[in-house]
């Protein structure tokens, strides 16, 4: 097929006048049947280069994305355009997702989008048995490797999948982001012919800023003073779920049109979200990096970072959806010197020790377990499990298996020792990185040109599209007024605990403060485990404000106190004060009738849950029917103790359950 | 084998109505005769599958639609491997000699499919077969037979039915053995027992082998192909209890057939089984602790005799036949003065009749015998 005659089935299918050069280049080779790795900016039409030979093959193209929303995007657009396109995900029903295999087994499907992962299940397995295949695509191709800013373990199976089909089925893999580095251990790992096409990343659309600032006061007023002076929406990036969580509660004191998003929400909120950040429904959405990578929404104007990234890759991935449209776009990075520890403790406990990997090993090798079984036996958090097992499996020590329908890991025998030099270089290497991004931030120089620089585009612009190079330097200078509205908002902010749940008549509480972010922790730690005494009166007052501020308004029947495991009676003669302040009767029937250990002896969620189970009970059970009830005790952290009470007041007839805890732990097990 | 090679060998051995002759008749044209990988032949033009390797079209047909099946394949194998299972195709040095050596090329097939310790394929091996719902003395004696192969260090095969293949499997682990599972169904779906032997399989003292496309579940029809193979991979034959049909029978008929060296465990005199129909076959006696028993006069007849003469040396014999028919037609005459046997001219000729290496040539109306294709060395390496 020559290229003219490509681009009338373009203009005629996909509304588009022609081809890029390196879009022809890349879909000439693919249409040849070759393996092309194919490196281009955000915005630059990669996906063209398999929609197009899709639609030219015979069969069925299947295209591996991590991403459910750009798979959706995607697919929408497909279907808009009159071409058959589907997509398999873990958040469609199992009937969905049947059906949409049995159109493709009967060849209706041009092209379907699956995510990496599915090729553990044995439905997607027996499928493809009946596909008629014709291409097969990696989007996202830098998670195949751990020098990139985003591996994923499943990518693994996409090169062995790759490197078992036949000869002459084409291949391509995709991604916006890859230095040399990453670039030539992806196409090493495909192997067998790749030819690596790249494009230029500069976007000169971009108005590239660094706000210099000391506290995060600063970042909080220069936001709430100036985010609704810049044009267009945008998104804001913070460093953690919490943090999402704090500034959209300030902007929403402020009355500045927000959200927040992060890989806490359940499926159907996240959708409703990247929707609306589709429609503009918001000025801002604050999220973690969980937010927007795939999502084609041409004029997000402007990209706020209120936390240095890891490294200059995972920066120019982030900042690159906006401005897809090529208008100006700011983009706008917070510097505080100290913010390189969070990035720095994440680098630095990036993996556990290894007596837990040790752990890990030594209880594989004597049974077939699966992930939970591993939690229980090794009293291991989720993700350090999570963690240990992806590098297990990547020196070839284990590997992951499903058996009778349940994924286990399997000890492979004969294998080699661990070695712990791959995590001390990888280790480095992010170090390094997260200096770059520090570099980036502190240059004097152009910050696109450190950009391109830093992912091996050598290509020479004139770069004159940031604070450096002619735009203006943005500053903070911090106004009484505006310190004020901040202290007012902080001291009315109280973090919510989640623990509604099916079956259970306990609604969402709150906590008075976060443990670790205040005073407040300190001072219960010392009450729990240094002094022995009280807790002190602030900690009473706190609370009582948190209580007000959100059930003020409602009546409770009598208040109840989660009983001591071994802090004596600190958290009753705490409940009792309250009583009195909220003016809520105390009831002391809750009791423990069987002893459990302290719930932070354990490191997850099943452990937690397994040792509060059954452990309470009522003398008196009877007077908790048809009640609403106010549950009191000091730090909420997985939640399992107050969410085991809670099932067991509605066992007995409680109709509303409101917890109520001095402080909710940051960052705890993640189930 | 390479990994690549992989979907090709998944869709080469199961070319559906082929049968392993074919295929592995196939094989030794394009790696032993043309040095090709399996993947280089299936890059073949139709015209070479004709012209040069004589198929027809429904074979051609076959081969082009397992052709179009390769990317499908693939996903297949990936998940295949991802799950620790290997494939061992009948070229790579890791096949069972064994294997080969008894079934041949009619009977071998083109794949193993396995998980575990492979090396357990290169030792002396037995297998302990009889019925699931075997008497008290067949496991008696299973457990016996286990027990003193494992002291041996010989691997037990056993094809994980009820009775006396469980007992042979559970008696060699027992006593710290290595054992063989012949699986009756695609080793994908044996889930329960990965999960059962885990430990044994991790330890390197059991290998699971099928020799079904990966997926196929039981079937009955899978138990009895699977008889052969459990024949097969043994150096030894031992038969716990046998009924007068049924998957055992068959299997002991067959490899009596085939020559095989076979001990029947002796019966009590009031035990309702066929084992003294099988000795009377040919099959040897032995006691419950697996010793040969006098040959009783009685049931003897002489063409079992023969059989069990002839049959200690049984595997050397062929190969010696092999080398001394190497070089040049040769007469069965010079043949026995050759490999210094006291046969009869009569007896040696239908013995080398049955041979499928011999090629049968007369010469001036003299009887010659000569390996079958002898231009090339073929069957030599490939069977061994």
């Amino acid at each position: 097929m020559t290229r003219q005659e490509a681009e009338v089935i373009l203009q005629d299918t996909f509304k588009l006048p022609n081809f890029y050069t390196e879009q022809w280049q890349t879909i000439e080779k693919v249409l040849k049947g070759e393996k092309v790795l194919l490196i281009e900016k955000t915005g630059f039409g990669k996906s063209l280069c398999f929609q197009f030979p899709a639609i030219i093959f015979n069969g069925t193209t299947v295209i591996f994305s991590p991403l459910i929303a750009l798979m959706r995007d995607q697919v929408k657009k497909l279907t808009a355009l009159g071409i058959a396109a589907k997509c398999i995900n873990s958040e469609q029903t199992p009937e969905e997702n049947k059906q949409i295999l049995s159109e493709a087994k009967q060849g209706k499907i041009k092209i379907l989008y699956v995510a990496p992962e599915r090729q553990e299940n044995t439905d997607w397995i027996e499928a493809t048995q009946q596909i008629n295949l014709s291409m097969v695509v990696i989007d996202e191709a830098h998670c195949i490797s751990v020098w990139g800013h985003d591996f994923r373990p499943a990518f693994k199976r996409m090169i062995n999948l790759v490197q078992l089909l036949p000869k002459g089925l084409p291949v391509l893999a995709t991604t916006a982001t890859a230095t040399k580095r990453v670039e030539l251990d992806v196409a090493q790992q495909i192997g067998s012919g790749i030819s690596t096409i790249r494009g230029n990343l500069m976007r000169n659309n971009f108005k590239l800023f660094v706000i210099k600032v000391t506290t995060e006061d600063e970042k909080f007023i220069w936001l709430g003073e100036n985010i609704t002076k810049l044009p267009g929406t945008g998104i804001l990036y913070a460093g953690t779920r919490v943090d999402t969580e704090i500034y959209s509660r300030w902007f929403e004191n402020l009355q500045i049109s927000s959200t927040f998003y992060n890989a806490g929400l359940d499926t159907e909120s996240r959708i409703e979200i990247e929707n609306g950040l589709i429609n503009s429904k918001w000025k801002c959405i604050i999220s973690t990096n969980a937010l927007g990578m795939g999502i084609d929404k041409p004029d997000i104007r402007f990209i706020i970072h209120t936390q240095i990234p890891q490294s200059p890759i995972h920066y120019y991935q982030e900042i690159g959806r906006a401005g897809r449209d090529g208008q100006p776009a700011n983009i706008i990075l917070f510097y505080n010197p100290e913010d390189k520890k969070l990035p720095q403790a994440f680098i630095e406990s990036a993996r556990p020790s290894l007596k837990k990997y040790e752990k890990v090993i030594h209880a594989i090798k004597s049974e077939l377990l699966g992930e939970k079984d591993l939690m229980k036996q090794t009293n291991l958090k989720q993700n350090q499990i999570r963690i240990i097992k992806a590098d297990l499996i990547e020196q070839g020590i284990v590997r992951e298996i499903m058996n009778e329908q349940n994924k286990k890991i399997e000890y492979i025998p004969n294998s080699k020792p661990l070695n712990t030099k791959t995590f001390e270089d990888l280790r480095n290497a992010k170090l390094a990185d997260l200096d770059s991004m520090i570099a980036y931030a502190e240059t004097n120089g152009s910050r696109m040109e450190f950009l391109c620089d830093y992912l091996g585009d050598k290509t020479k612009y004139t770069f004159n599209n940031c604070d450096n190079t002619g735009e203006k330097k943005l500053t903070v200078s911090v106004k009484p007024e505006w310190k004020e509205k901040l202290q007012h908002f902080r001291e009315d902010y109280f973090p919510e605990l989640k623990v509604e749940a099916k079956g259970s008549n306990i609604v969402n509480g709150v906590a008075a403060s976060y443990y670790g972010v205040s005073n407040v922790g300190a001072a219960l730690h010392r009450s729990k485990y240094e002094q022995g005494c009280n807790f002190p009166d602030f900690l009473l007052s706190l609370t009582a404000k948190a209580f007000r501020k959100k059930f003020g308004h409602e009546t409770f029947d009598f208040m109840l106190y989660i009983p001591s495991t071994s802090s004596g009676d600190l958290v009753k003669n705490f409940a009792v004060k309250l009583s009195q302040v909220v003016k809520v009767p105390i009831n002391h029937t809750l009791i423990k009738v069987r002893p459990t250990k302290e719930q932070k002896v354990f490191e997850n969620m099943y452990l937690k849950t397994d040792n509060v189970k059954g452990a309470f009970g009522f003398t008196n059970p009877a007077i908790i029917q048809g009640k609403t009830i106010l549950l009191i005790d000091d730090i909420f952290d997985s939640g399992a103790t107050i969410k085991e009470v809670g099932r067991l007041l509605t066992k007995f007839g409680a109709i509303k359950i409101v917890p109520v805890v001095i402080a909710k732990t940051v960052g705890g097990d993640i189930v | 084998m390479k990994k690549e090679e992989a979907t090709y060998w998944i869709a080469l051995a199961h070319l559906p109505r082929w049968g392993y002759s074919k295929i592995n008749n196939l094989i030794i044209k394009f790696f032993h005769e043309n040095k090709l990988s399996v993947d280089e032949f299936f890059q073949l033009t139709v015209a070479n599958w004709k012209e040069q390797y004589q198929l027809d079209e429904r074979q051609i047909s076959d081969l082009l639609q397992a052709k179009s099946e390769l990317a499908s394949n693939a996903f297949l194998a990936e998940s295949f491997f991802s799950q620790g299972y290997e494939i061992i195709p009948i070229t790579s040095p890791e096949y069972s000699k064994t294997l080969k050596a008894n079934l041949k090329t009619t009977h071998a097939p083109a794949v193993l499919y396995v998980k575990g310790n492979k090396k357990i394929l290169e030792e002396k091996s037995i297998a302990i077969v009889g019925s699931r719902d075997a008497s008290e003395p067949a496991l008696k004696f299973t457990d016996n037979i286990a027990k003193l192969a494992s002291k041996e260090f010989k691997v037990v095969v056993s094809g994980f039915a009820k009775g006396v293949d469980k007992q042979a499997l559970d008696s060699a682990i027992h006593y710290n053995g290595q054992s063989i599972i012949v699986l009756p169904q695609g080793i994908m779906t044996f889930s329960s027992g990965f999960k059962n032997y885990y430990k044994q399989i991790i330890s390197g003292d059991v290998l699971v082998l099928s020799t079904f496309f990966p997926q196929a579940p039981w079937k009955a029809e899978l138990a009895m192909a699977r008889n052969p193979i459990i024949y097969g991979l043994s150096n030894e034959i031992y038969v716990a209890e046998s009924a007068e049909k049924g998957g055992t029978w068959s299997g002991v008929v067959d490899g009596l057939r085939k020559g095989r060296k076979i001990f029947v465990r002796k019966p009590e005199p009031n035990e309702k089984n066929a084992n003294n129909i099988l000795i009377q076959k040919g099959a040897i006696a032995v006691d419950s602790a697996g010793l040969e028993l006098p040959v009783n006069l009685i049931e003897k007849e002489t063409k079992q005799i023969s059989i069990v003469q002839e049959s200690p040396g049984y595997e050397s014999l062929e190969e010696k036949i092999r080398s001394a028919c190497n070089r040049k037609p040769i007469s069965a005459k010079e043949l026995l003065i050759k490999l210094n046997l006291t046969w009869s001219t009569q007896k040696l000729n239908s013995y080398i009749k049955k041979l499928n290496f011999i090629e049968v040539v007369k010469e001036n109306n003299i009887t010659l015998y000569k390996l079958k294709h002898t231009t090339s060395t073929t069957q030599t390496t490939l069977f061994l």
